[in-house]
Formats: structure tokens, C-alpha cells, sequence
């Protein structure tokens, strides 16, 4: 119970009118930050959908497979420009961001982490980084405004903040392939 | 089977006997050099006190900037730094059966870059061509070769840092499954900072050289500022962090207890470290060029360190209490007469836990931006961190030094030599408060810093400063003292005290206390996270500062 207290929680803090306007304003808040804490707030109340529904997540969510795809469809899904956008202009895709992002992101998230083996996991990561590359040196080198609402500056700064991300996501896979625990355990 | 038998027997041997003398040469020989160059700061210290209150007048062939520049990077960065490497060296030969030969050769070679790197740094400073004060950074411009000095003043590091981290993986390997002794967890964490927070004033560095020697005409000033901050906020952290280390283990052991719970230690240091660096924008509330909504999200990273801090201050007392009544302290402060308070090694490290409460408070207000603009370059700052970094970070490695150096020299702290000890931390407190007393109002009263005497042809504001600087010089004299008598014993005991056997101490843990969680051993995720909260931190500013930059600015040289 106190999972989904705790994930509602963030999830109402983040939904308040004043809260979304501050960090929908600067855009790499908007897509680094409140983005992923909405993720986390699902990522929290997961525990309590899977102690009161265990039978309906061993049904779809067996191996972890589904619910790490559904987290991925999502995520990219909230990274193309267009739908920051959207979201800022058009109020049931804003909706949707907020349905999206804890329920169908967060939560198979929570379910299929677990799963997963830890190859399976660093391939995933792999995935994103590769993936934060590429929309990093598209937000960084686009001559034009990619988003009706952000400014140039703000998009090479995410996109800056794409690329750093990636770094310490490869520096995290270089130590997991390099650094074997056994040798430390 | 023969040399691992032979291994442990020397282990024990070490624990037993002390360093291995190649061990204790290494971290004496950082240690002496460290303390002279306390004495030279301290004499370029009262230089300056001593002008600023328009009692000495500086001769021709020296300037007051020149001093300022020697004084604080001396003081700030080489005293410091080779007292934090000595100290840690000694930690990780003691916790750690003896320093690899290949950990101690790269602190040797470390010593030989930070030495030239000194010199180099230093003679322009005599020559007066590098007035640039210990921050250096533009527009003013220094003779190349004191650049030069400074990359190899990082190196050095950079070398002791890669040792340190070397003896400490070969420890783990041998000891699969354990925790890396507290202290050389702490030294872990320190030489995580200092590698880390190098990075950017390395970046800095390479980019004023060619500015410096005239390949290009302009430089990015807010851009090198930045850098500059991430390194200098947290390199002075580090000495707080290398303070705190004696404080959670030695300090306990020392007043006859057991020491505060493993796993708060150990989240302390993670907390200090993930959370450091971007801490350095509190450092330019006032510049111009970022944002006001950047520098409001930024006091939050300021703020957050000052939460592993308080954590520390309750750890401290409440180990003080519980220590205090087991031998019979009552009352609600009674208690405090049972703790050791004529023992320099306590008494020292004492008095510096107490300068940081008023030193954190003024740190607090200083990081809100109204505050800021009352005290920002004006004499206050100066006396907030000779409390935070000339108090309790220096007055803790004086306590500290009380046993390592006899430990080291395998020599023994003689009762006279701790009265003096006790006398010194008297002297270093009273000065203390005349110095940084004063420096706190008068910098309220709009004192600047970074200032020879003047009146200001006669100014009425101005001239109504001089009762404090009075108090200033008055404290600088007190402080001279005790950098005296703190060289003197030091000298005494790696050199002329009776020999014997002093023990490192490292206090227990409490005997039911709980297992600590292994993931604190993870210093790869700890690292990955930290480099994450530096880019939430750095990305925006820096992204606009370089996009949107202005012209930039040739060099000067208003000396
Ligand atoms: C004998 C003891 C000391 C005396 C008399 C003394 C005095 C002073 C004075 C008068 C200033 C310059 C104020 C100004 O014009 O801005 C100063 C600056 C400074 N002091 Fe000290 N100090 C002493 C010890 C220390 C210690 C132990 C440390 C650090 C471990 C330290 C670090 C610094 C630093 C970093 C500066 C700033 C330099 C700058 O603004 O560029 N001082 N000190
Ligand atoms: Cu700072």
C-alpha cells in the first residue's frame, strides 16, 4: 500500500498546474526531468500492482519481455519532438503523457526489470544509449527549430544533455563488461 | 602457499609494529614538506594582515597581490593537498597490510611533479608576473609557466589518486567479499573528488595556455569561471571530507569509545561525493550570464551537501554523549566535562567540529542570493573560510598530526609536547576569533577583500573600518604564533622525540552494530550517478554559455 501512496504521490506533485508549467518550460527539464520522474512515480507504485495482481502480470508479463517492450514503444515514443509539442499544445495528448509515462512505462518497467537477465539488461541499455546518440546529435546539429515551442538553444542543450547521458551510460556498461565482480564478491 | 603465508605474517607484523619504514618515509616526507609550507603561508598571511590594517607597509620590490596570490596557493592548495595524500598514504599502508610498490612509486612520482609543479607556479609569483591570486582565472593573465606549473601540480595528483585506487583494488581482490577498511573508504572517496574535480580546472587550464602565450587573441570568461568553480568548491570539500574522516574514526577512539554506525559513515562519503561539484555555482551567485532560474535550482544542490553535514554533527555528539555517560557524565550537559579536554588530539579536532557550526550557518546564509549580494567579495568571505577551510579543516589535521607524525617517526607525543599542542589549538582559536571575527563585520560594513590598504582619500566609510582591521592584525599575530608552535612540534616529533611505539587509532564499532549493505562498495555506480547529477547540473549553463557567448576577453594584467 505504501508503494502506491508514495508513487501517487510524486505523480499528484508533478500533475499540480505550477509544477508541470515550471519544468514544461525549459525544454530539456521537460523531456529530462519530468518525463522520467513520472516514469519513476509508475516505477514505485508497480510493487503494488504486483502484490495485489500477481496473476494478471505472470499471464502477460512472463519473461519480462512484453512489459520491456511496452517501456520502450513509450519511451521513444515521448522522445520524437513532435510530441513534446503535442503535449504542450493540445490537452488530451498531455493527457496521455501522464497516463503513459507511470502506467505503461513505469510500471512494466517495475514488473520486467526483475526478469530480465543481465545480458538481456545491458542490451537494453545498449539500445537507449545508442539511441541518446542519435537524438543528441540530431537535437544538437538541426539548423532549425525542431519544436514550434522551444527555442535552438534549448534544443542543443538537450541535445547535450542526450550525449551526457549516453557517456554515463556507456562508462556504466564499460565497468559492468571490464570489472568482473567475482574477482571483488 | 610460502609467500601468501609470508604475506599475512607481514601483515600482522605491520599492524603490530607500525609502518613498514619505506611506507612512513613517503608520508613523512609529504607531511614535512606540507607543514613548511604552512609556516611560509602563514608569515605571507600576517604580511597581509598586518598591511591591511595599515601597520606595515609593503616594500617596493613586493606587492600585496603577490602575497595574496603566494598565501593562498600555498595555504588552500599545497599544504592541503600534501596533507590529505600524507595522511591517506598512512591510512592505506596501516588498513591495508603495507602500500604495493607500485602505489608507492607513483606517490613518489606524484611528490617530484607537485615539487616542480610548485616551483614553477611560484617564481612567477616572485617575478610578479603572476598576480592572479589562487582563483587565476581570466581575464587576468599569468606568465605561461605558471600554467604550466599548475597541469603539473594536477598530474601529481592525478598519480597519487591512481595509486591509491590501485592498492585498494588489489586489497578487495585478496579479500573478496569484505569492506574495504573505513578509513581507506574514506580515502577512496576522497581520491574519487580530487580525480574528478581536477577534470574541469585541467579543461581550464588548456584553454587559458594558448591565450596566455598569445595563439589566440580572446578567452570565454564566464566559461573558465565555471570550470574554475566546479574544481575549487570541491577541492575544498575534499579538506573538509579528509577532516571528517578523523572525526567518525579517530576522534571516538581517542575519547575512549566506539565509533558512529558503518553504513551512515559509508553514506555519508557517497552522499558528499555524488553531490559535490555542481555545488560550485554558489560560488557565482552574483555573475552574470546564467540564469535566475538556473541559479534558483542550483541552491538546492548547494544546500543538499549541507544535509550529510548535519548528518555528521549529529553522529558526532551523539557518539560524544553516549561515550561521555558510559564513564559516568550526567546531566543534560555535564556530560561535557567527561571528555578529554586537556589531549590535544581530542581537543584540536574539537574545537574545529565547533568553528563549523557558526562557518556552516554563514555558509548557509551566503548561499541565498539576497545575502549574497551583502557579502559577496567583501572581507566577510574571507573570514568564513579561514573558519570553514583555516580552522576546521587545518586545525583537524593539526590534531591529527599530534599522533601520526610520532606514529610514522615511531616516536612518542611526550606530555610537554601535548601541552604545547594544547596551548597552540588556544592560540589558533583566540586568533581565530579576533581574525575571522573582525573579517566577518567589517566585510558586512562593506570592507572588500582582495584589497591592499587604502582609505579611499580619507573616505568617512572607509576609514571607520580601521578599528577592525586592527582586531584582524591583532588575530593574524595570535595565528602567527601558532603556526610557530604547530611547525615546531611537528618538527619535534618526526625528529627529536623519545622513541616508541604510538598507535594509530581506529575506533571499533559498537558491538551490536548491523551488517552494512555491500552495494556501498559499488564504486562504479556511485561514480556513474555522481557523473549524472554533474550533468543535470552543468549541461544547461554551460550549453548556454558557449552558444550564446560573448566577444571573450583578451588578457590583462592590471598589476
Ligand atoms: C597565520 C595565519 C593566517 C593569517 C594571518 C591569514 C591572513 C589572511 C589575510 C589577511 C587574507 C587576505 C584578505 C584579502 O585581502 O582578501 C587571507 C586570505 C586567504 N587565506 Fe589566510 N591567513 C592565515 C591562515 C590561512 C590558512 C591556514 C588558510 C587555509 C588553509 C588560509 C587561506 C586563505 C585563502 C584561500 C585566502 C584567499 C586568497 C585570495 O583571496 O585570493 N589562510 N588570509
Ligand atoms: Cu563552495
Amino acid at each position: 500500500m505504501k508503494h502506491l501512496i508514495y508513487g501517487l504521490l510524486i505523480f499528484m506533485v508533478m500533475a499540480l498546474p505550477p509544477v508541470s508549467n515550471l519544468l514544461e518550460s525549459i525544454m530539456i527539464v521537460h523531456m529530462h526531468m519530468q518525463m522520467p520522474i513520472l516514469v519513476v512515480s509508475g516505477f514505485i507504485m508497480g510493487r503494488f500492482f504486483q502484490i495485489y495482481f500477481p496473476v494478471f502480470f505472470n499471464k502477460w508479463n512472463e519473461n519480462g519481455f512484453p512489459g520491456i517492450l511496452l517501456f520502450c514503444i513509450i519511451m521513444l515514443y515521448w522522445m520524437l519532438p513532435r510530441t513534446m509539442d503535442e503535449a504542450l499544445t493540445v490537452q488530451s495528448v498531455q493527457i496521455f503523457k501522464f497516463i503513459s509515462l507511470p502506467f505503461l512505462a513505469g510500471i512494466p518497467l517495475r514488473d520486467s526489470w526483475g526478469k530480465l537477465s543481465s545480458n538481456a539488461k545491458n542490451i537494453i541499455i545498449a539500445v537507449f544509449t545508442f539511441v541518446f546518440i542519435v537524438m543528441g546529435i540530431i537535437y544538437i546539429f538541426s539548423p532549425e527549430q525542431i519544436c514550434n515551442n522551444y527555442l535552438i538553444v534549448e534544443q542543443i542543450t538537450l541535445g547535450w544533455g542526450f550525449i551526457t547521458m549516453a557517456i554515463c551510460m556507456m562508462i556504466y556498461l564499460a565497468y559492468k563488461t571490464s570489472i568482473n565482480p567475482e574477482e571483488y564478491e | 602457499m610460502g609467500t601468501t603465508l609470508k604475506q599475512s605474517w607481514k601483515e600482522k607484523a605491520d599492524q603490530a609494529l607500525g609502518a613498514s619504514p619505506e611506507d612512513a618515509t613517503l608520508s613523512k616526507t609529504y607531511l614535512f614538506v606540507s607543514f613548511i609550507t604552512l609556516l611560509i603561508g602563514g608569515v605571507l598571511g600576517l604580511i597581509q594582515g598586518l598591511n591591511r590594517a595599515g601597520i606595515l607597509e609593503l616594500p617596493s620590490w613586493l606587492n600585496y597581490y603577490q602575497v595574496l596570490t603566494a598565501h593562498g596557493i600555498l595555504l588552500i592548495l599545497v599544504f592541503t593537498a600534501l596533507f590529505t595524500i600524507g595522511y591517506f598514504y598512512a591510512v592505506l599502508s596501516h588498513n591495508l597490510g603495507g602500500l604495493l610498490p607500485k602505489a608507492r612509486k607513483m606517490a613518489w612520482i606524484g611528490f617530484g611533479l607537485k615539487v616542480i609543479g610548485l616551483i614553477f607556479v611560484i617564481v612567477p609569483i616572485i617575478m610578479n608576473e603572476a598576480s592572479v591570486m589562487f582563483t587565476f582565472y581570466p581575464p587576468l593573465a599569468a606568465h605561461p609557466v605558471f600554467y604550466f606549473g599548475l597541469v603539473l601540480l594536477v598530474v601529481g595528483v592525478w598519480m597519487c589518486a591512481f595509486g591509491a585506487f590501485i592498492q585498494v583494488a588489489n586489497w578487495r581482490k585478496k579479500n573478496k567479499g569484505q569492506h574495504v577498511p573505513i578509513l581507506s573508504y574514506f580515502a577512496t572517496g576522497v581520491f574519487v573528488l580530487l580525480f574528478f574535480s581536477s577534470i574541469p580546472v585541467a579543461i581550464e587550464v588548456f584553454m587559458i595556455i594558448p591565450w596566455a602565450i598569445g595563439w589566440v587573441e580572446t578567452i570565454n570568461v564566464m566559461l573558465s569561471r565555471t570550470l574554475f568553480w566546479a574544481f575549487g568548491h570541491t577541492l575544498v570539500n575534499i579538506w573538509y571530507l579528509t577532516a571528517v574522516s578523523a572525526w567518525y574514526v579517530v576522534v571516538p577512539k581517542i575519547i575512549g569509545g566506539r565509533r558512529f554506525s558503518d553504513t551512515l559513515t559509508r553514506v555519508v562519503i557517497i552522499l558528499l561525493v555524488i553531490l559535490n561539484i555542481p555545488g560550485g555555482f554558489h560560488h557565482q551567485i552574483i555573475d552574470p550570464g546564467i540564469a535566475e532560474s538556473v541559479k534558483f535550482l542550483h541552491v538546492f544542490m548547494s544546500l543538499a551537501i549541507g544535509f550529510p553535514s548535519l548528518m555528521t554533527a549529529y553522529a558526532m555528539f551523539a557518539v560524544f554523549e553516549k561515550t561521555a555517560r558510559k564513564k559516568g557524565g550526567k546531566g543534560l550537559f555535564r556530560w561535557f566535562n567527561k571528555l578529554p579536554w586537556g589531549d590535544v588530539r581530542f581537543l584540536a579536532p574539537m574545537v574545529a567540529m565547533i568553528a563549523f557550526i557558526p562557518g556552516g550557518a554563514g555558509g548557509i546564509a551566503q548561499s541565498t542570493n539576497q545575502l549574497n549580494q551583502v557579502a559577496h567579495n567583501t572581507l566577510w568571505v574571507v573570514g568564513h573560510f579561514h573558519l570553514t577551510l583555516g580552522t576546521t579543516a587545518a586545525l583537524t589535521f593539526f590534531g591529527i598530526s599530534y599522533w601520526l607524525v610520532p606514529y610514522l617517526s615511531k616516536r612518542v607525543l611526550t606530555p610537554a609536547i601535548n601541552r604545547l599542542g594544547v596551548i597552540q589549538t588556544i592560540f589558533w582559536s583566540a586568533g581565530m576569533i579576533f581574525m575571522a571575527g573582525a573579517m566577518h563585520w567589517v566585510g558586512l560594513l562593506g570592507s572588500p577583500r582582495r584589497t591592499s590598504y587604502t582609505t579611499y582619500f580619507d573616505n568617512a566609510t572607509a576609514l571607520s573600518w580601521d578599528p577592525y582591521l586592527i582586531f584582524l592584525a591583532v588575530g593574524g599575530t595570535l595565528l602567527m604564533i601558532g603556526v610557530l608552535i604547530q611547525v615546531y612540534a611537528v618538527i619535534h616529533l618526526m625528529f627529536f622525540a623519545p622513541k616508541g611505539e604510538t598507535e594509530f587509532p581506529i575506533a571499533e564499532e559498537e558491538d551490536n552494530a548491523s551488517k552494512t549493505p555491500y552495494w556501498t562498495e559499488r564504486w562504479g555506480m556511485i561514480i556513474v550517478i555522481m557523473l549524472l547529477v554533474i550533468a543535470m547540473g552543468y549541461v544547461i549553463p554551460l550549453v548556454e554559455m558557449i552558444v550564446n557567448a560573448p566577444p571573450g576577453s583578451p588578457p590583462f594584467r592590471p598589476w
